[in-house]
């Protein structure tokens, strides 16, 4: 059941999730993902350049702005980080 | 636009450069003063056939034979260059006198894993014939065609020159193109030679390509032998296979002669795919392709000994032939294979600067990226050795100049357009002129492009891109095409007796061009150039979609300022869901390539279709992007744009 809470972190996994089928996996991105600890750019669930993509994507549709020198693989090479950073973005208001 | 230049080279720069010398050595043969680029050009128009004898003699480039006549019969479409004449390319391209001699570092190979080869000229070329000689040795002949799928590689570049030394045709294709897209563009081209890499680095993974390499094999009938140009053992294949490894370079390359063939021989085969049919097999001459290829990279890039060009490709793009020709000039090639952003998002200018790299080559594509994701390559690296950039596959925009001046350096930006069907370019740089924002500083030299207008071609004006003259490197044909009825249908029928390129451009009266797009229905997403007819024939795989249309909308948000909307009519009842928006999407990047999927898949009731009943791709482009539908009367069901018009998914990005 999703949760209403639009803040809850399940709803920014769902749309990173869904981003990737759009994208890059088309369907498979859970498969791809696997475990959401794991590395994005170490087991080929997007490159760099995808990452400036999904930075672009987040910004624009989660009314945040996110500093360019915290684009990390501490912050973003996977699936937790990413609802990890996106979530403790002083911005973040929730997913629309 | 603004009028000001945006960079302008010194006086001391531009007399000093190899344009200004041909200019000198053109008034001293001709006995005239020449007045500037536009003077020579002016020359060169109109006395043809005074000035491409001209060019190739001060190109210093090797030939045989009788200079006459320069262009024998009349018109674009059937005028050849230099009939009398013969030459080998990989000749030209590996010759012992130019500068440097045999010691000369000419190759520099690297990739994303931090691999690197250095090839010199001495090494280069025992390396080419002793792979030309196993290739006579195997019974290949002048006119055969060799396919590769092939890294961006040193290996490569030997055994395409090889194979040019042979008289063989070389036509390649990236690693990361789907199986299906590669047997329909090789099968047509009956090879007997196939060579391939078994695998190749992206992103930090090596991704095996045996299956792959088996499978196109398998659907290559004609096929008779295989060579593996990875060191490690390939996949298991149909024909016999040999490891480019264990072909032995010839030990004294002085004691070889070249062959050499005729000025028109095949030496490249390209592909194209537009709206309809199978991929065209467009077949480049060698004589032609050296020529320009050495004009536009020695005149109008100024490159020569002592520069090294690094331009961002693959094999399977036709910049990847045009950087070899950089070899003639004496300039090093720098080559690099993998991810541009691996392991660090700014793993290309490490690269660029720990080579000294002169003369980089990339595109919009990688200017936005760059930018988009904050990386300041001045401030983080030594540039100090990079002079020039060139960009191209996409339109260069303004802001993206403030960018490389502000990140990278002052140093001249050039605009190049051109393509496959040409191998070169129409409009590119210039070492004598300003650069202007978002426009390329002149037309090719010697090449008669125009704008067609109501009133016919014109010098100035905004319009479909023509070339009323013959030039160079126009293909010799299309493969397979005996009658030349293909030939004729792609590039003729539009405007008799013109080459139609299928841009827009405008020329500016200081003789500055701006490419405003494409204007045949072909796509440019991203600097790549998709045609629609492979999509449809991928979409026969989803029996859901009765018919589709796929249309370029500009969207500035997206790199390379457009995206790719695909329409679909669904089988009556039927509506677009995701599961099946994502089926769509996953059929057309598993059989055609990541580029092949659209941004936006939308439902529509049905296309619009012209009286004739032909899909218009036109029609839907103007409507999506907001432009005057300007084939509305010639519809069937104009009604159908009222629909696209009202679509949700589809309204129109807001202009910035």
């Amino acid at each position: 059941m999703p949760s209403s809470d639009p803040r809850d972190p399940s709803r920014v996994r769902q749309l990173v999730v869904d981003w990737l089928d759009d994208n890059y996996h088309f369907g498979d991105a859970e498969a791809v993902i696997g475990d959401d600890e794991r590395s994005f750019m170490q087991n080929g669930v997007l490159d760099s350049l995808g990452f400036v993509q999904l930075v672009l994507f987040l910004e624009n549709r989660l009314g945040i702005t996110i500093d360019r020198r915290e684009l990390s693989v501490d912050n973003f090479d996977g699936l937790a980080k990413i609802c990890r950073y996106v979530t403790g973005h002083p911005q973040f208001a929730g997913v629309p | 636009m603004s009028d000001e230049p945006w960079f302008v080279p010194s006086p001391e720069a531009a007399a000093g450069s190899a344009m200004a010398a041909f200019m000198r050595f053109a008034a001293g043969r001709l006995g005239r003063p020449i007045t500037g680029y536009s003077g020579l050009h002016a020359i060169a128009l109109q006395e043809p056939a005074a000035f491409w004898p001209l060019l190739l003699e001060f190109s210093g480039l090797l030939v045989e034979g009788d200079p006459a006549p320069a262009i024998a019969g009349t018109g674009v479409e059937h005028a050849r260059f230099f009939p009398g004449l013969s030459l080998s390319y990989a000749e030209n391209l590996l010759r012992a006198d130019l500068t440097g001699g045999d010691d000369a570092i000419v190759v520099v190979a690297t990739d994303e894993t931090g691999a690197r080869e250095e090839v010199r000229r001495g090494e280069l070329r025992r390396r080419v014939l002793g792979l030309a000689a196993h290739f006579r040795g195997i019974g290949l002949r002048p006119g055969d065609r060799v396919v590769a799928i092939a890294r961006n590689t040193a290996e490569s570049v030997v055994a395409c020159l090889a194979t040019a030394a042979v008289g063989a045709a070389w036509s390649s294709v990236a690693p990361d193109l789907a199986a299906d897209a590669v047997r329909d563009r090789f099968l047509p081209l009956a090879p007997r030679l196939l060579l391939f890499h078994g695998a190749h680095p992206y992103q930090g993974a090596r991704r095996d390509l045996g299956e792959r390499v088996a499978t196109i094999s398998r659907g290559l009938p004609t096929l008779e032998r295989a060579i593996a140009l990875d060191l490690e053992p390939g996949p298991a294949l149909p024909v016999p296979v040999t490891r480019l490894g264990d072909i032995p370079p010839v030990t004294d390359a002085g004691a070889i002669a070249w062959e050499r063939f005729p000025f028109n021989h095949p030496l490249f085969v390209l592909f194209s795919s537009g709206t309809t049919g199978a991929p065209k097999c467009i077949v480049h001459g060698a004589g032609g392709t050296l020529m320009e290829h050495w004009k536009e990279l020695r005149l109008h890039s100024d490159l020569g000994p002592g520069d090294r060009l690094y331009f961002t490709t693959s094999c399977g793009w036709m910049m990847w032939n045009w950087q070899l020709g950089c070899l003639a000039t004496g300039a090093t090639l720098v080559l690099y294979d993998g991810s541009p952003s691996y392991p660090e998002p700014d793993a290309l200018w490490r690269m660029i600067a720990r080579e000294g790299v002169t003369a980089f080559g990339t595109s919009p594509a990688y200017l936005q990226y760059c930018r988009d994701a904050g990386l300041e390559p001045r401030a983080a690296h030594d540039l100090s050795r990079l002079r020039m950039m060139l960009s191209t596959g996409s339109i260069l925009y303004e802001h993206q100049y403030d960018w490389v001046r502000e990140h990278v350096g002052s140093l001249p930006l050039q605009s190049i357009s051109g393509g496959t069907d040409i191998i070169g370019c129409f409009v590119l740089g210039n070492p004598l002129l300003p650069v202007r924002r978002g426009a390329s500083q002149s037309v090719s030299l010697g090449y008669d492009v125009r704008v067609m207008t109501d009133a016919g071609p014109r010098r100035e004006g905004t319009g479909e891109l023509v070339c009323v003259a013959p030039f160079p490197s126009r293909p010799l044909g299309l493969f397979g095409d005996a009658d030349g009825a293909r030939f004729h249908a792609a590039y003729f029928a539009q405007h008799e007796g013109c080459w139609t390129h299928g841009d827009f451009l405008r020329l500016e009266p200081d003789g500055s061009a701006r490419v405003l797009g494409r204007s045949d229905g072909t796509l440019n997403i991203r600097g790549i150039r998709i045609g629609p007819a492979e999509i449809y024939g991928i979409l026969h795989h989803v029996p859901e979609v009765v018919e589709a249309m796929a249309v370029e909308q500009r969207w500035p948000a997206e790199i390379g300022g457009s995206r790719m909307v695909l329409l679909v009519v669904l089988r009556e009842g039927l509506r677009l869901d995701r599961p099946l928006i994502l089926r769509i999407k996953r059929e057309l990047s598993q059989r055609g390539s990541p580029a092949h999927v659209p941004a936006v898949v939308a439902q529509v009731s049905q296309l619009p279709m012209t009286l004739n009943g032909k899909r218009s791709e036109r029609a839907a482009t103007d409507q999506l992007n907001g432009d005057p539908v300007r084939n509305r009367a010639a519809l069937r069901n104009p009604e159908s744009l009222d629909e696209l018009a009202a679509h949700p998914d589809l309204r129109r990005a807001v202009q910035p």
